[in-house]
């Protein structure tokens, strides 16, 4: 079970006062949120990696949270951050397919997640941009794969994923 | 929970430091400080202009100033609140008051063609340009130092736009510091050589600081 907002929100605040309890169950249900959130939007093999760094981030940038404001959009804003530069820094050949029917669950925070969903920073993007990404930095296609996959250049899927990504930076916060 | 993860937890947990939290108010206080040290440099090299106290000032003289300190504060503030990581962020302001900046150019040039530019001072040959040019950018590098500070304190997630926002807070802060000591108060002075380094401190911004600010 995933704790609700204000139980995340409290512990987050204990925890900036150094309550070590507090934070060792805060940092165990952000993970648990952060795989759920990246599911869909990472391949298995790396989920692991991207939800240590971002509890890493957290970490480092725990005294950014302020506790009058809810958690779980200053998580997810991270999540996004370390997400985006997790698909610039990425670039995997080999990956399983990720199964399109591994919903979200249903759970309280699911308007939460509908907010602040990686899904939706997709739909900012055009459809040449989001299908270059995610098979490229997501599915783990070569640049020649998806080329002939979609059909385009293998110079416009490279010119597809740059400013896909340089979109994508720049949504990370502006993007409800 | 795999077990790689639960050491990392409990090595983060067992290791907790209280922190103290983030205020937005003491970016501001930084970047206000900055700016005020700017301006004392400024009077100390170029003398405080008290004609402007005496009513020696155009009406231009207080137009610009007032919507570039504007910019300035829009920008700093977007500076500030951006350090602080959320979602769903849609204020503005920073650009509308850089569009009302950008006026000001507009009209020195509209000025320069319409024949009011017959004094020494004005127009492209403007002799003071350079000096003035430089001493508003030097006295933004102080104010971008201190913002380029605190963004390395807090964690700005649009780094782009962060570095945007430091070259315009930056620039336009430290033209007004300086710019009080300016007793050139014609539309094309002010209007192009007083909003220049505004632009020049974006751009150079925008080069120079996402690395200094990434996390």
């Amino acid at each position: 079970m995933i704790g609700d907002e204000a139980t995340l929100s409290r512990l987050m605040a204990s925890a900036q006062d150094g309550d070590k309890a507090a934070y060792n169950v805060l940092l165990s249900e952000a993970g648990l949120w952060l795989e759920r959130y990246y599911r869909r939007r990472v391949p298995p093999s790396q989920l692991d990696d991207l939800v240590q760094d971002v509890l890493l981030a957290i970490h480092a940038k725990r005294a950014t949270y302020d506790p009058t404001r809810p958690f779980l959009p200053w998580l997810a804003a991270i999540a996004r951050y370390r997400w985006v530069d997790h698909l610039r820094k990425v670039y995997k050949h080999e990956s399983k397919e990720i199964e399109d029917d591994d919903a979200i669950e249903d759970s309280d925070e699911e308007v939460t997640l509908a907010r602040v969903s990686l899904e939706r920073l997709f739909g900012y993007l055009n459809e040449k941009q989001a299908t270059a990404i995610e098979l490229v930095k997501i599915e783990g296609l070569s640049i020649r794969e998806a080329s002939q996959r979609t059909g385009q250049s293998e110079s416009l899927v490279k010119v597809n994923i740059h400013r896909g990504l340089k979109k994508l930076a720049t949504l990370v916060e502006k993007a409800e | 929970m795999n077990t790689s993860r639960e050491n990392m937890i409990a090595g983060l947990a067992e290791g907790l430091q209280p922190v103290r939290r983030i205020n937005p108010r003491d970016g501001l206080l930084l970047l206000a400080f900055a700016t005020l040290v700017a301006f004392g440099v400024s009077v100390v090299v170029f003398d405080f202009w008290f004609g402007m106290l005496e009513g020696q000032a155009s009406a231009f003289f207080w137009v610009t100033n007032g919507l570039v300190l504007l910019l300035g504060c829009a920008s700093a503030l977007a500076l500030i609140l951006g350090g602080s990581p959320r979602v769903g962020q849609r204020e503005n302001a920073p650009g509308w008051s850089a569009a009302m900046v950008a006026v000001l150019p507009i009209a020195a040039i509209i000025a320069l063609f319409t024949g009011e530019a017959n004094h020494v001072h004005e127009g492209l040959n403007d002799p003071v340009a350079a000096m003035c040019t430089k001493a508003s950018v030097s006295a933004a590098l102080l104010v971008g130092l201190a913002a380029v500070m605190w963004l390395r304190r807090s964690a700005p997630v649009s780094i782009e736009r962060s570095a945007w926002l430091v070259g315009l807070a930056s620039g336009s802060l430290g033209t007004v510091a300086y710019g009080i000591t300016c007793p050139l108060d014609t539309v094309s002075h002010l209007g192009l050589w007083h909003v220049a380094p505004i632009g020049i401190a974006a751009v150079a911004a925008r080069l120079v600081v996402p690395p200094l600010i990434r996390w």
